[in-house]
């Protein structure tokens, strides 16, 4: 039972680690490794959860993960970016150091809310909260605090690789297959759906600063 | 019959999407949703059981589902005669796709009797509804989409992190399994859940559901996506899916209640439901003065009223969440049919494209068409909430409920729904009856603005009138809610 809970909080952390360190990360290239890396710890925590709660679902949300966040959306991202040739730094919307003491401040409410509402609960879902909604406030961290689509939608899949954490630790849950079905259809849509490819037609450009068409006619 | 009704439209859409000309399309459009509604009745006497059950809130807001996806279909026939050169059949295709694969997620979010699959539901809505906006391609409807899909996707990753912690909160009532994501379930056993952990997955659904509900502070894309998106779809079509939102929303405060009278941890939901109530009422009556684009004004009168419901829920109550639940009803059917007649005015002077909505361009419509705009007067009076608007019954209902219980919110709800009338009533007389622009032309009405006028019909009976089978359900539901 011991090397149950380690391990799982083991890899939870290093998905929090990445999902912390794409905070400071301004290239797209660095930010797409850092999350290929975040989805393989979140492979390999479903199938270990899988193996601990004897669980066939996981299995299969872990192999989900693994071919298509880990491997399939990683080459697509990748390609979009050489299409577009978006090598440099992207813009932010906040100095690096700002938006890391915020991430920072965002760990610390997800466990100061989460660890003192979940004293019944067992405590290996505990901490697996607390680590999961703090991925989840950090990748709507970087959505936010970033100017370029491609950038955002990096976020996204981040907050969407915190999501998939906190399902997997709830014991027996149903549907667990299920809902990480339902989000990788959102981020197929997202990745390879019209916006990019259509923002791009219309602004040259995916950094988003273009888009202020609304603004300026006046709402 | 439920499932028929649910699984019909998403199946059809990809059929839709095949189909050889927009015209074609656009009829198939009309005689799904014309199926759809005959189901949506026919479930009254079969309300099914299981996962996908109709309980008494599931069937009225599932009628007024399948009337409203019925009418939007005919208008967005006429929609599409106008319409029809501006878009290529491509894009046609997607949009009848969508218009079928929204009225079928939304039936879903309805009839679900599963925390899971609501969630589902209303993300599929999404997906399908920011397709939807995204259609014209113009830079700006480029811009609204992208704004929908990031607003929309944050609320659907907060609002599935919730649910996923309502499932933990249930745990030690209900044990694990699929008993432990039932509604039914869940509300029966709501004294015996985890209070704290309810209350926090109670604030994540709130701001999850809340981004659809368009609540002040996540309602950013509501406005864009109304005024930016292909009329009928985003805009007479997604009122219903507010009302999706809202529901999970009541559903939800009702466990955390349930809970807190219970003897349980939880918090109070009230004042959560007033702050946000509140705030949207009074974003909307700020706003309101400053638009110049139609579509726009509506879409901050939807927040206004979507502020309304979540003020009543608020305040609790059998009888004010009687008059949250008659409100909402109301106010879908007057603010569709209030889209509706907006589209054929645009068409009235030329064209229905996005852009063409603004104020200045639209006034003095009875110098068009008397009888259009006489039945745009009518929906704006109605949107008003003045008498005899069905909407005075239900904001009556929850002005006196808000005097006896919560006092000194009834205060700021007066004041609020007062400056949003006044706001609407100033644009009525210029767009009715103001000069119209130079070189007006008069044009003849088409038929369907007669189903305009029976939406206004029916919110004047159904609010006056209130047929004992309406009230009957409602306020079952509302005893079961409080």
């Amino acid at each position: 039972m011991s090397l149950t809970f380690s391990l799982a909080h083991l890899m939870g952390g290093i998905i929090l680690v990445f999902g912390f360190s794409l905070l400071s990360q301004r290239r797209l290239a660095a930010m797409i490794t850092i999350y290929q890396i975040q989805a393989f710890v979140l492979s390999a925590a479903a199938f270990w959860q899988g193996y601990a709660q004897h669980e066939v679902n996981l299995y299969l949300t872990g192999l989900i993960t693994l071919l298509i966040k880990a491997i399939a959306l990683p080459i697509g991202l990748r390609m979009i970016v050489a299409k577009f040739n978006m090598i440099r730094a992207v813009g932010t919307a906040m100095p690096v150091l700002l938006s890391t003491i915020i991430g920072v401040g965002l760990i610390g409410v997800a466990v100061l809310v989460v660890l003192p509402s979940t004293l019944s609960a067992v405590s290996l879902t505990r901490e697996d909260l607390a680590i999961a909604l703090s991925v989840v406030l950090l990748g709507l961290l970087v959505m936010t605090t970033r100017r370029n689509a491609l950038a955002q939608i990096i976020g996204f899949l981040s907050t969407e690789n915190g999501l998939v954490l906190a399902a997997i630790g709830m014991p027996g849950m149903p549907f667990v297959a299920e809902f990480s079905v339902a989000l990788l259809v959102l981020l197929a849509f997202l990745v390879v759906g019209v916006f990019l490819f259509r923002i791009r037609e219309h602004f040259d450009t995916l950094d988003l600063t273009g888009l202020e068409e609304i603004e300026r006619r006046g709402r | 019959m439920i499932l028929t009704a649910i699984i019909l439209p998403l199946l059809a859409a990809p059929f839709l999407g095949l189909l050889g000309s927009p015209r074609q399309g656009a009829i198939a459009n009309v005689v799904l949703s014309g199926i759809v509604f005959v189901l949506t009745i026919a479930v009254f006497w079969a309300p099914g059981s299981g996962l996908v059950h109709a309980d008494n809130l599931g069937l009225i807001f599932g009628g007024v589902t399948g009337f409203t996806g019925l009418t939007t279909a005919v208008a967005s026939f006429f929609y599409l005669r106008e319409a029809e050169p501006r878009l290529s059949l491509r894009r046609w295709r997607v949009y009848h796709a969508m218009c079928q694969v929204v009225l079928g997620s939304t039936l879903l979010g309805l009839y679900a009797d599963n925390i899971g699959l609501l969630w589902a539901a209303v993300e599929g809505a999404t997906i399908a509804a920011t397709l939807g906006v995204s259609m014209p391609r113009t830079p700006s409807a480029l811009e609204a989409a992208w704004k929908y899909f990031i607003l929309g996707g944050v609320g659907i990753g907060l609002a599935l992190f919730g649910t996923m912690l309502v499932y933990l909160a249930a745990q030690p009532a209900l044990g694990p399994g699929f008993s432990a994501m039932s509604f039914t379930a869940l509300s029966a056993h709501a004294a015996g859940m985890d209070g704290s952990l309810l209350t926090l997955a109670f604030v994540l659904i709130l701001f999850g559901y809340g981004t659809k509900a368009a609540l002040v502070p996540l309602h950013g894309w509501l406005p864009d996506a109304y005024a930016e998106g292909p009329a009928p779809l985003t805009t007479s079509l997604s009122g219903p899916l507010i009302n999706v939102a809202l529901i999970a929303i009541l559903r939800f405060r009702h466990m955390l209640e349930a809970n807190f009278t219970g003897g349980g941890t939880a918090l109070p939901p009230g004042p959560f439901l007033l702050t946000l109530g509140l705030a949207s009422l009074f974003l909307a009556a700020f706003s309101f003065s400053r638009r110049r684009d139609a579509r726009r004004f509506f879409g901050f009168s939807s927040i206004e009223h979507s502020g309304i419901a979540a003020f009543a829920f608020g305040i609790g109550g059998a009888a004010a969440v009687f008059g949250g639940l008659l409100h909402m009803l109301l106010h879908t059917l007057i603010k569709s049919a209030l889209l509706q007649v907006l589209i054929r005015a645009a068409a009235l002077r030329g064209s229905t494209a996005p852009g063409h909505y603004g104020f200045s361009h639209l006034r003095g419509l009875i110098h068009s068409n008397k009888y259009t705009a006489l039945v745009l007067g009518a929906a704006m009076f109605g949107l008003s909430g003045l008498p005899p608007s069905g909407l005075f019954v239900s904001e009556f209902i929850i002005i006196s409920q808000t005097i006896q219980r919560s006092p000194w919110a009834s205060l700021p709800l007066g004041l609020g729904l007062l400056l949003c009338a006044v706001a609407i009533l100033r644009n009525l007389g210029p767009l009715v009856f103001g000069h119209a622009p130079p070189r007006t032309k008069p044009a003849k009405a088409t038929p369907e603005t007669h189903l305009v006028t029976l939406h206004l019909a029916l919110a004047v009976v159904l609010a006056f009138a209130m047929p004992p089978l309406l009230v009957g359900l409602l306020s079952q539901v509302a005893e079961a809610l409080k």
